[in-house]
């Protein structure tokens, strides 16, 4: 496959804004401006190997789907890259910076921010509280300036501004001030997605976000994807949803027990023979139909 | 005859007594653990005990003044927060909860035994001299002396000591109030909700939980400090685990993570435990209990005023389960 033959775009411009359409259609192939580089990342439950990754790139500014049959490994290998569960071997480096073993926290204050295939609303917390939860470096969150109201207040008026307008985005404003916990599962996932992006992550990787989520709703957290890569902000998105996938991915890689066993621009993977025996062979049904269940 | 003002001057009077005092303080401090962060702590009362024998030892066995004392005792508190926290918080709740109670029972064990004779008197209660606390006590004293009317009244030293014990619970409950309306207080609320969101926000839910124990353990070593001061000394026998119960059970009538539930469930403990003590002691003056029930009356651990608390708080979960003030919506919730 080459660039020529991308769907509706001329080569050169092309070429000009997604150099990721240079890279070879292969498993573990490198990229020009990689943000994550993982390698060697292994990770076994029992005799399980769940994740068994020899090298991986995942490219700057653009939109990847992470994609497989259930149980493929995919989100364990969320976990492990961001720090909320232990590699048994392997690294990993985040924008330059080899990040493995670091803590969830830090990893997420270093601009890596994941949300759950379980959404984890704070169900007590009203939805902007939610919101408000996500800014980074807020200084009345430290002890010594939390009794001082006059050294947080302007911080936390411009914080509520921006998760207004986030919550505008997502839909969710006239859900500001009920309790995280009164939403539907369709809007906890909305909820979740908006408040990582509070976070002003570099890279965000989200785990299954449509699921659950009204067509009507799942098309405008599309857009919204895509516009953030366009403003620089690289994503990972776990989906089972091929329209989906089609539809919003600039790369797709595709994991199956745990390894990939393909990468590419979407139109060229989708319709991998590997790909589909992969999803055959494990659900023993197409790929069409294995997602868009609700997990929780 | 039944006098029932007498019954009620004796329940106004536990409920603003030295012993409401420490059960607010206490339950403050619990309301950081419990209320706001979530950390199941079973042990409070040994922070308690630490802030009473750190200033009891300081002055009776060391010599110490008072004031060197209090802050011993405060100091100690915070120390066992961070002993209990470092090896235990990285641990599932339950866990924790299980060290903490573990940990309080331990302390009681060690301070009360005859070991340790020498330094905390062992079983045998110690005490010291509290002048420095009472010689500024502004109230005039006397044997006819007391402030208030019929039985709900005060002695000058006990209204000075309830004057203070009052104001501290003021500026711990504002203390508390100002740290947790903040982005601070939101953070340890999002632990308590799902520690893991927290973390994937970037938040160090390790340190947070660290602080917060450690402020609730101070609050609560104060209520000992002020404990150790009412009675000039402290005794092994009154650090036993159902004060720790006690507490959550002031917490939970009052309303956990609510600035003022803490206090009123405190107030409201103590109100209904010597309302019910008072009425049967009156019943059983009349002879209209039955013989067993009248001498259990006599044992100073009041088994069946604390039942019927026990009782109040049963038809509380059932009827009103975000206590007095806590709000409801936000109780009914259920975790998703
Ligand atoms: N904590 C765990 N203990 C034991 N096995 C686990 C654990 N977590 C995951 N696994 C196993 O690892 C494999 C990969 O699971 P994972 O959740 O990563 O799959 P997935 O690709 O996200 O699937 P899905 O599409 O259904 O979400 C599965 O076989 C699963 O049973
Ligand atoms: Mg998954």
């Amino acid at each position: 496959m080459t660039v020529d033959e991308y769907p509706d775009a001329d080569a050169a411009t092309v070429e000009e804004v997604e150099p990721i359409l240079r890279v070879r259609s292969e498993p573990g192939v490198s990229k020009p401006d990689p943000i994550l580089t993982v390698e060697g990342v292994r990770r076994t439950f029992g005799g399980l190997v769940a994740v068994d990754i020899d090298h991986l790139e995942v490219q700057r500014g653009v939109v990847t789907a992470l994609i497989g049959p259930n149980g493929a490994g995919k989100t364990t290998l969320f976990n492990l890259l961001s720090g909320f569960e232990r590699a048994d071997r392997g690294r990993w480096a985040f924008a330059g910076r080899l990040v493995s073993g670091m803590s969830a926290d830090r990893l997420a204050r270093q601009g890596m921010v994941r949300t759950f295939q379980l959404t984890k609303s704070l169900a007590r917390l009203p939805v902007i509280e939610n919101m408000l939860l996500g800014a980074p470096d807020q200084m009345g969150e430290r002890l010594r300036i939390a009794p001082f109201r006059s050294r947080w207040r302007d911080q936390e008026r411009d914080n509520t501004e921006r998760a207004g307008q986030l919550l505008e985005q997502f839909n969710l404003m006239h859900m500001r001030d009920e309790l995280a916990g009164t939403l539907s599962g369709g809007q906890r996932k909305l909820l979740e997605v908006a408040r990582a992006l509070m976070a002003e992550p570099r890279l965000i990787m989200l785990d299954e976000p449509m699921a659950g989520v009204n067509p009507a709703l799942a098309q405008s957290l599309m857009q919204h994807i895509s516009l953030l890569a366009m403003s620089g902000v690289s994503v990972v998105f776990i989906e089972h949803d091929m329209n989906v996938v089609a539809g919003i991915s600039d790369w797709v890689v595709v994991l199956a027990e745990g390894r990939v066993i393909a990468e590419g621009p979407p139109w060229n993977v989708i319709h991998n023979d590997l790909v589909i025996d992969a999803y055959l062979g494990r659900s023993g049904r197409p790929a069409e139909s294995t997602g868009r269940e609700e997990s929780s | 005859m039944m006098e029932f003002d007498v019954i009620f001057g004796n329940a106004a009077r536990a409920a603003f007594g030295p012993e409401a005092v420490i059960l607010a303080l206490a339950a403050i401090g619990l309301n950081v653990h419990f209320g706001y962060t979530g950390l199941l702590n079973f042990g409070q009362v040994g922070f308690m005990l630490l802030g009473a024998y750190g200033t009891s030892v300081s002055v009776a066995t060391f010599g110490w003044s008072l004031w060197v004392g209090i802050p011993v005792g405060l100091a100690l508190s915070a120390v066992l927060a961070l002993a209990l926290g470092i090896p235990t918080l990285r641990l599932q709740a339950v866990l924790f909860a299980i060290a903490t109670i573990a940990a309080a029972e331990i302390l009681r064990l060690i301070i009360g035994s005859t070991d340790a004779i020498e330094l905390t008197g062992g079983p045998l209660s110690i005490s010291f001299d509290a002048s420095a606390f009472y010689d500024l006590n502004p109230y005039a004293e006397g044997p006819q002396v007391r402030y208030g009317a019929g039985t709900f009244a005060f002695t000058g030293q006990q209204l000075w000591v309830i004057t203070v014990g009052w104001t501290l619970v003021a500026l711990a409950g504002l203390a508390v109030f100002l740290i947790v309306r903040s982005p601070w207080g939101r953070v340890l609320k999002s632990i308590r909700e799902d520690e893991n969101a927290a973390r994937s926000l970037g938040k160090n839910v390790f340190a947070y939980r660290m602080q917060a124990l450690v402020i609730g353990g101070v609050i609560a070593g104060l209520a000992g400090v002020v404990d150790a001061i009412k009675t000039s000394g402290a005794d092994p026998n009154g650090f036993r685990p159902q004060v720790t119960f006690f507490t959550y059970t002031a917490l939970l009538l009052g309303g956990s993570a609510t600035c003022t539930g803490p206090v009123l469930g405190a107030i409201l403990f103590w109100f209904l435990r010597e309302w019910i003590e008072s009425f049967l002691r009156q019943l059983a003056a009349e002879a209209w209990l039955p013989q067993p029930i009248s001498d259990s009356l006599s044992g100073s651990e009041g088994v069946i005023s604390v039942g019927v608390v026990g009782l109040a708080l049963i038809m509380l979960v059932l009827f009103r389960p975000q206590g007095i003030v806590g709000n409801r919506t936000e109780m009914l919730i259920d975790d998703g």
